[in-house]
């Protein structure tokens, strides 16, 4: 609401690439024919949330206390606070990444979106509606319908069958038993658990628990999905096929997501916009380029230091304006085309290699430029200019 | 996570430890969570321990010196003056009295006690009458086939078998007396306690008020509810019915809430998520969830249920445990024996059959094709229908065959033959047996050499300083508070003017305690060193922990005759189970890698034992030497049966005689020193 899509303040140095989202891995294939660009589901202003006995904790936000650390915090008023002045739009449609070390508040905060944690204090809308001012009911109805979460320990019901765990929503929403059970076995098989509908949670793998939870949360079919770290009790090979399934399952319906995680990778992988967390502050919002290309401090810097830059950056940051003749000349590359991709043409070609979106030429990108990104170096004067 | 909820684990009473095996045995759930911060909490309580108590140590160390002495100086300050105490025969028999009087005119009586009595008089007939009609062909078919569906084919022959003991024994129409009074008052306690449990595992206010209620009825020995249900409802089924039921209450009502305030915070989190309303939480969540401590807390309160519905027979509630009370009374082993047995296979019979249900229920269910043609017969609801309707089916053949009751000719008499063994036992056992003496030499041993000594001792000793020594003790184990209890039940012993039972009683706790504790120890430190010694153990001290504190005393009357040895004996036998289980169990549990690490540094395996294994196996020794406590006093209590004397005798004969005034003093004598005994050796609790 009051950021500036794709920067936080304070950094100013970071290129705006314009209000479409930055296209990545994972680029939403329904987005384009879906929502416009720009239609927020979750709006988030300056919100709070302070653990402590009530009163001392509503006093926290504003006030003086407000920025010491934790520590001092602690000992001058006896509270702990989770979530400190965050504030971002989560747009339809995209997958929104809320990334951080444990204990940084990022769990709180996607808790806070449905009320499961009450904030302290601050603003959220959901479509427009203000969440806070939900009473019980409406907000019943908002966890129903409108938003549904996948946990990191799964919090499956050990005594009911898969199927029945996948229903669970649909029956506490009173529909019939008939209809429920239909619609999560189509949902079982959608995940991919066919023929274990009678299994018990705790006849499955931590993978294939993640799926039950995954289906439960779809079957209401919900506006948003929250994900709260969901896959990282998982060993590192299951984790990358649910990454890939999520991946799959954002592509096929263009979901809005909320995707909580402490994995950069996974992050990088899934994320259309990235919001780094910090002892309860965001420190940095932008797409997963911005996070590498132009990381907002030394904290983004450090944790941002062993990405394969050439995997994440494209050819945006790496291009310069073509000079006369090069407009025409060398294959063309798409902007949303990353580094290690365009090394191959270029070396395939043998020249530079144009960068060109809906016919018009942005600019060229040569291996000096490549190799600037690869190496890390700070881009040159001229370089990295947006179209 | 204080102490206090592996105290409340460990539980008090008969069976209770009985569920630490079982918890071991959950599926997991909560399990790792739970322990994870226990095990945290352990060294530094383990620490703190002793760095509090050296504390006290010095001043009480000093001020005892210096009183001893003193003592030496007036040594007619040893019993508990009479100006403290208070005569209370004459206002309680006025009580007792009023009662009696106004039994049948009072409102109070006449419309609340009297219909609470009716509906229990009417209910525990109409089983009876049930069981009867459904004749020995009947019952026995229905707890079959019940146990098959629940365990199998072995289980069903043991219960089949069970009631054929029964009813071979010439104890049919006792045994069912006493099932009728047990299912009546195990279902009213069941609904009692799990109401309580929902109030106290839903409302944390409820919680706080409930659980130092129910941790003190859990220490309790079983005795000291009788006369109180006496005094109101007066002898007879209705006291005995509803005594079972105050009994029983308590572990229903703290595993319900247990279970429903441990529900996994991630499921409960979840269901939230998905917008379940208040209730919808409860019914489909918190509440299966808390299905295996619910089915734990059933079976909990079947087997309080059947040791106090045994014990119940000394205020009317006839059956088995009035034959074996009969026959205690007259010292005739073998017809004690003969109702004991009973006692014995409906305690297995019935602990099995629960455990088989709550074990059926942890495990995942066998699909339904896989499964035997009879068993899918038998599935669901229609099934239980037909396990129903074919033990009916049992009953009318029975009936139409003409024998309800167990027939005469098929019985056998096993009082002549027992009689004749124990009395070859008393001509050549009971002394001058060569070399190792006879059994009643050794009771006599006991009783002049420890129980003797020990008595006069604590009645010699200045009561102040008995007073003193309490708070110490209470102090080092746990904080003031627990001092301040442990001294004013002690007080109030001598105020009650009680003061040389009480300490006779104590005397015989104190020196049964200690044998049960070298025993126990010793036991459970070679069981938990061979797994061959464990698995040998295991089924033992299942059986031993399930029996009901009554049968105990059968074979020690047979071996040692009456007396104070015997009861010592009987509650030794009683509590040694429960002790080596919880040591076993503590030292199996010691963290496996400190282990392996001192065995790298080349322990031997007795500084392994000295240096790591019981110090890290503190709180469970604790907890060990807090139940032995506990139980042996129950044991020690109902010994007055059998020759016991102090306490337990008062309370016998103040129910035999009608002197309500006497058996009710030493009941509120009792319930002090269940308290003083739990507060003195209470595991530390934090602060």
């Amino acid at each position: 609401m009051n950021t500036t899509p794709g920067t936080t303040p304070g950094t100013s140095s970071a290129p705006t690439p314009g209000t479409t989202p930055a296209p990545s891995v994972t680029a939403p294939a329904g987005e384009s024919a879906g929502a416009p660009a720009g239609s927020t589901v979750f709006s988030v202003d300056g919100l709070w949330k302070v653990f402590g006995p009530d009163k001392a904790a509503a006093k926290v936000p504003g006030s003086a206390d407000a920025d010491l650390p934790a520590a001092d915090l602690r000992e001058r008023t006896g509270c702990t606070a989770a979530v400190r002045d965050v504030s971002f739009d989560v747009r339809k449609g995209e997958v929104f990444v809320v990334m951080g070390l444990s204990g940084s508040g990022k769990s709180t905060l996607v808790r806070c979106l449905t009320r499961l944690i009450e904030p302290t204090s601050g603003s959220l809308t959901i479509d427009g509606e203000d969440v806070l001012a939900m009473d019980a009911t409406r907000l019943r109805a908002l966890r129903r319908h409108r938003a549904a979460m996948v946990f990191q320990h799964f919090g499956l019901l050990p005594h009911r069958t898969v199927l029945d765990n996948v229903a669970y929503g649909l029956e506490i929403q009173g529909v019939g038993r008939g209809d429920r059970r239909t619609r999560a076995a189509e949902l079982v098989a959608k995940v991919g658990l066919d023929g274990l509908e009678d299994r018990r949670p705790g006849q499955l793998s931590g993978g294939q628990q993640q799926r039950v939870g995954l289906a439960r949360a779809l079957a209401a079919d919900p506006e948003v999905l929250l994900f709260d770290e969901p896959f990282s009790a998982l060993d590192p090979l299951i984790r990358r096929e649910m990454q890939e399934e999520v991946a799959r399952l954002h592509h096929e319906e263009g979901r809005t997501m909320v995707f909580i995680t402490h994995d950069l990778a996974e992050a990088l992988r899934l994320g259309d916009r990235i919001a780094l967390m910090r002892d309860g502050r965001i420190v940095q919002l932008g797409t997963p380029e911005e996070i590498v290309g132009s990381p907002a401090d030394d904290y983004v810097r450090d944790f941002v230091r062993d990405v394969p830059r050439e995997q994440v950056l494209t050819v945006r940051t790496a291009m310069r304006p073509a000079v006369a003749g090069e407009a025409e000349q060398g294959p063309a590359l798409g902007p949303a085309t990353t580094v290690v991709e365009a090394i191959q043409a270029v070396a395939r070609s043998g020249g530079p290699a144009r960068v060109v979106d809906h016919g018009r030429c942005l600019g060229v990108v040569d291996d000096a430029g490549l190799l600037a990104v690869v190496a890390g170096l700070p881009a040159t004067p001229g370089r990295g200019v947006a179209a | 996570m204080t102490a206090s909820p592996t105290h409340t684990q460990a539980g008090s009473r008969a069976a209770v430890p009985a569920q630490t095996r079982r918890s071991a045995a959950r599926p997991a759930g909560p399990a790792p969570s739970r322990t994870a911060p226990a095990a945290a909490a352990r060294p530094r309580r383990a620490w703190r321990g002793p760095v509090a108590s050296r504390a006290f140590l010095v001043p009480m160390g000093v001020a005892v010196a210096l009183l001893i002495p003193l003592a030496v100086a007036f040594p007619g300050a040893g019993s508990w003056p009479a100006a403290l105490a208070v005569d209370l025969s004459g206002p309680l028999g006025r009580a007792g009295d009023w009662i009696i009087d106004h039994r049948d005119s009072h409102p109070l009586f006449l419309y609340l006690f009297g219909h609470v009595s009716n509906a229990v008089v009417v209910s525990v007939r109409a089983v009876y009458v049930l069981l009867l009609a459904a004749g020995w062909t009947g019952v026995t078919a229905l707890a079959a086939l019940v146990a098959w569906r629940l365990a199998g084919t072995r289980l069903a022959l043991t219960c089949a078998a069970a009631f054929a003991a029964c009813g071979l024994l010439g104890m049919w129409v006792p045994t069912m007396q006493t099932l009728a009074l047990m299912v009546v008052a195990v279902g009213a306690s069941v609904v009692l306690g799990a109401l309580l449990g929902l109030a106290a595992g839903l409302s944390p206010r409820a919680h706080r008020l409930l659980r130092p209620v129910l941790d003190t009825m859990q220490i309790l020995p079983a005795f000291a509810y009788l006369l109180p249900m006496v005094l109101v409802f007066g002898i007879g089924v209705p006291a005995a019915v509803l005594a079972t039921v105050v009994y029983a209450a308590p572990p229903m009502a703290r595993l319900t809430a247990l279970g429903l305030r441990e529900a996994d915070a991630g499921v409960m989190e979840a269901t939230a998520s998905l917008g379940a309303t208040g209730r919808q939480r409860l019914l489909t969540a918190r509440l299966p969830l808390a299905r295996p401590q619910l089915l734990l807390g059933v079976n909990q309160a079947i087997m309080t249920g059947l040791s106090m519905a045994v014990i119940a027979s000394v205020i009317g509630a006839g059956g088995l445990g009035d034959r074996v009370y009969q026959a205690l009374a007259s010292v005739d082993v073998g017809a004690a024996l003969a109702a004991g047995i009973p006692i014995v296979l409906l305690a297995v019979v019935l602990d099995r059959t629960a455990d088989a249900a709550g074990r059926r229920l942890g495990a995942e269910p066998v699909p339904v094709s896989e499964q035997h043609l009879l068993r899918r017969v038998f599935s669901g609801w229609y099934g239980r229908l037909l396990t129903l309707l074919a033990a009916v089916a049992v009953a009318v053949v029975g009936r139409m065959a003409g024998t309800s009751l167990w027939p005469e000719s098929w019985t056998v008499s096993l009082a002549e033959p027992v009689n004749s063994a124990v009395a070859w036992m008393t001509g050549h056992l009971y002394s001058g047996v060569p070399v190792v003496g006879g059994t009643a030499d050794w009771a006599a041993r006991f009783t002049g050499w420890v129980l003797d000594p020990l008595r006069a001792g604590l009645q010699a000793a200045p009561w102040w300083l008995l007073l003193l020594l309490a708070g110490a003790l209470a102090l080092l184990a746990g904080t003031w508070r627990t001092a301040l209890t442990a001294v004013l039940a002690l007080a109030a012993v001598g105020v009650l003017g009680v003061w040389e039972a009480s300490l006779d009683t104590l005397s015989q706790v104190l020196a049964a305690v200690t044998v049960t504790l070298v025993l126990g120890f010793a036991i459970a430190v070679g069981a938990a060193r061979s797994a061959r010694a464990e698995r040998l153990l295991r089924p033992v001290l299942d059986v031993c922990q399930t029996l009901p504190q009554f049968v105990y005393l059968i074979p020690v009357v047979a071996l040692f005759g009456v007396g104070r040895a015997p009861a010592a004996a009987a509650a030794i036998v009683y509590a040694l189970p429960a002790v080596v289980r919880i040591t076993v169990q503590g030292l199996r549990e010691v963290d496996p890698a400190v282990v392996e690490s001192a065995r790298s540094l080349g322990a031997t395996r007795s500084q392994l034992l000295r240096q790591v294994q019981l110090p890290l196996a503190r709180p469970a020794l604790l907890l060990a030497v807090n139940q032995a406590v506990v139980l042996v006093l129950a044991v020690v209590i109902i010994g007055g049966l059998v020759g016991g004397g102090a306490l337990g005798y008062d309370v016998v004969l103040g129910l035999a005689q009608g002197d309500l005034a006497t058996g009710l003093v030493a009941g509120a004598a009792i319930v002090c020193l269940g308290l003083l005994l739990d507060r003195v050796t209470q595991p530390a609790k934090e602060a």
